[in-house]
């Protein structure tokens, strides 16, 4: 039973994390509020009242789909590998920092070309 | 636990590859950190520079014989010859990507390719004189994956290789300056067909790995050898993943893709992915057939020879009807890649560097021609109607000359390059016992000998009308380009023993 | 419960992706069917890496979800770059290539 210990731990720790700063946040930050507060999502489109047919989707939200999907995607090597880190030992380490820079070269072009701007 | 030992990797073997990758992310850096006036000149010296030192240092390791990365990589004589194939037509396509005097906008390429046609962005963009760089990194990414493709030597390499070589193509087929629609619309049919082609590729991929418990081709092979049951999965296997590289050559029944990708492409990008990427594709079939699949060669050989008939009669005589030039040479491609089947069915040592010195003379004549007729223009652009092509023999007789050397080596005729492979690939042919595939093949080739010819009547027996196109005066590097492939093709064809010498001596597949 | 039956439903799953591709219109709906193709492989790799007993097929089924990540975006660029021209994700209306 002592492998779950940590997780139970670490548990707790989010636990108490997340109602911490619910309640602190309700102390120290500031209320403001507006039409858009009260919206259901901050960003993004309306969901109600749909168009008809459904309406049509800005294609920014392809563009960060897109960047999503695949930024998010690519990570999926670091889950063997983080497995079996130990085991692989500097071998594994240096191409997972190899592949890991490979992935910044990309974000660094999409960031530089203004792909994570909104307007 | 298991320990793990680190996979033996031969850095000095792969070299090549590494320098086209290195060159590859080097060119993401510069089109992230450098300013846009220097862009170009940047991206130009790196692919030169890469692609160069690649060939050097391939031409160093000549005799490097080894099986490396884990046994994912295999670097052997042939794929020693087609790695360097693929650079040097990589090379000769680069010179005409870089071209910018022949259309009076600039280069072949959108300025940017994400405004829409037609749009006030885009003519901004035009108006400053912004250029497309893009292109340069697509190109070297391309390059690698089909490096990469050609020394595969599992499935899982193999596939991944040939996506890193598709994806980058998918998106240069759709970056034409002029009609770009055609343009867009080209790179819309070339990604979803390739899409599930390289769907087909990867399942049947799963089915040989389900029948052989591995993925390594030798190791598919010990598999053929050791069991005699359960054979229709690993034939499905087999079939699947041969669609997923026919798909690639463009052979029929899996062309429909070829003319309308080849018609709506940047030129230079026609030029580029005709020559590479049927390199790349054949390198690796072979690889394939030969490697993992010769214990069921019967199978496959009924599938082949049934394509390679098909492509030969079909490319031919729809290409006869056809009255656009790069229309009618994607036809034409159809049929070359059923001619060089029929040496990957002789499956023997003649028959590997048989089809190796086809795709050589053969990737030339491509970019050579492709080179032709970006110089062939009107107000519109490029002029690819033959109609428009009466009497350009006469208004411009060298280009004449070249465009006639270069249809007369696609058709066959002796003393061009194209005699010699027809003649090697045939005599591989024979030798097998493959009798009947070859005399298809010879009716084939005197039925596409005709639209060859036609282009030539049309440029040189019929006089020039005001609809004739006018020859644009290319730069430094489509001349380089030009000379050297129309050289290539009659050196070629002259004395072609010291490039039958080389490729007799590459050897064969290793395991 | 067998393996073999992961292989059934993987062949059905291609199967439908394939009609999927060949029948629908909408190329939205063809690339979704691609995807679905592909992950039909994903199945077939990580099923028989179960039946053989080796590691093989589940490290390729990781990185046949990579090459789709990365086909969906090159895929969707050149749908969505049509679109905004065309103002229409058919994949039958682009039809000026022909002879």
């Amino acid at each position: 039973m002592n492998v779950y210990t940590p997780i139970l731990v670490l548990g707790i720790l989010a636990f108490g994390f997340a109602v911490f700063s619910i309640v602190i946040a309700s102390f120290t930050g500031p209320k403001r509020y507006n039409r858009a507060k009260y919206a259901a999502y901050e960003c993004g489109i309306e969901p109600t009242p749909q168009p008809m047919g459904g309406g049509r989707f800005p294609v920014k939200f392809y563009l960060t789909a897109m960047m999503f999907i695949i930024f998010d995607i690519e990570l999926v090597f670091l889950y063997p590998w983080a497995v079996s880190a130990d085991a692989l030992g500097a071998f594994g380490l240096i191409a997972i920092f190899l592949f890991l820079i490979n992935l910044c070269l990309p974000y660094a072009f999409e960031w530089r070309r203004g792909g994570l701007e909104w307007d | 636990m298991n320990t793990f030992t680190a996979p033996e990797i031969d850095y000095v073997a792969i070299a090549p590859i590494l320098i086209v990758a290195i060159a590859a992310l080097l060119s993401v850096l510069t089109e992230t950190f450098l300013p846009r006036s220097v862009r170009r000149p940047v991206q130009m010296i790196l692919t030169l520079i890469s692609l160069i030192g690649a060939l050097i240092v391939l031409v160093i390791n000549r005799d490097i014989r080894t099986i490396t990365g884990g046994g994912a990589v295999a670097i052997d004589g042939p794929a020693l010859v087609l790695m360097g194939t693929i650079l040097i037509l990589a090379l000769l396509s680069a010179f005409l990507v870089a071209e910018r005097s022949l259309d009076s906008l600039g280069d072949s390429f959108a300025p940017s390719a994400a405004a829409l046609p037609g749009s006030v962005d885009e003519r901004e963009f035009s108006a400053r004189g912004y250029f497309q760089t893009e292109i340069w990194t697509l190109f070297l990414f391309a390059v690698l994956g089909m490096l990469a493709f050609v020394v595969a030597n599992d499935l899982l390499f193999m596939f991944v290789a040939l996506e890193v070589m598709s994806l980058p193509l998918y998106l240069m087929v759709g970056m034409a300056r002029r009609r770009r629609l055609l343009s867009q619309e080209a790179a819309l049919k070339y990604f979803v067909l390739g899409a599930f082609s390289s769907a087909f590729f990867i399942f049947g991929a799963g089915l040989v790995y389900g029948f052989a418990g591995s993925i390594s081709l030798p190791e598919i092979n010990d598999a053929l050898a050791s069991t005699a049951g359960e054979t229709l999965l690993i034939v499905i296997g087999m079939a699947m993943l041969l669609v997923g590289l026919l798909f690639k050559v463009g052979a029929v029944p899996f062309h429909q893709w070829t003319p309308d990708v080849y018609q709506g492409a940047p030129t230079p990008i026609t030029a580029f992915m005709g020559a590479t990427v049927k390199v790349a594709a054949f390198g690796a079939m072979m690889r394939l057939l030969y490697v993992a699949f010769s214990g069921i060669q019967w199978d496959w050989e009924i599938i082949l020879w049934a394509v390679s008939i098909l492509s030969m009669i079909i490319g031919s005589l729809i290409a006869l009807t056809q009255s656009d030039v790069k229309r009618m040479l994607a036809y034409s491609a159809i049929a070359q890649s059923g001619f060089i089947l029929v040496g990957v069915v002789a499956a023997s040592p003649s028959g590997i560097s048989a089809v190796m010195f086809y795709l050589i003379a053969y990737g030339l004549v491509t970019v050579g021609t492709l080179a032709v007729i970006s110089m062939v223009r009107d107000s519109t652009g490029e002029a690819t109607h033959l109609s428009k092509w009466a009497g350009l023999g006469k208004k411009s007789p060298v280009l004449g000359a070249v465009m006639a050397v270069f249809m007369l080596s696609l058709a066959g005729i002796p003393l061009t390059s194209g005699f010699v492979i027809k003649f090697s690939v045939f005599a591989a042919g024979i030798a097998e016992g493959d009798t009947w595939l070859v005399i298809a093949a010879v009716v084939a080739s005197i039925i596409a000998a005709f639209f060859y010819v036609r282009v030539i009547v049309v440029m040189f027996f019929s006089a020039p009308n005001e609809n004739t196109a006018s020859v644009a005066v290319p730069s430094i590097f489509t001349t380089i380009t030009v000379a050297a492939t129309v050289t290539a093709t009659l050196v070629l064809g002259i004395i072609p023993q010291p490039m039958i010498d080389l490729l007799t001596n590459a050897g064969i597949f290793i395991r | 419960m067998d393996p073999i039956y992961y292989i059934y439903l993987a062949t059905l799953l291609f199967s439908i992706g394939a009609i999927g591709v060949l029948v629908r219109r909408n190329a939205i709906i063809v690339f979704m069917s691609v995807e679905l193709m592909l992950n039909a492989a994903n199945l077939v790799f990580v099923a028989f890496a179960r039946m053989n007993g080796n590691l093989d097929g589940q490290t390729v089924a990781f990185f046949v979800m990579v090459v789709a990540a990365a086909e969906v975006v090159v895929g969707l660029a050149i749908i969505v770059q049509v679109f905004r021209t065309r103002a229409s994700a058919s994949i039958d209306e682009p039809n000026l290539l022909k002879y």
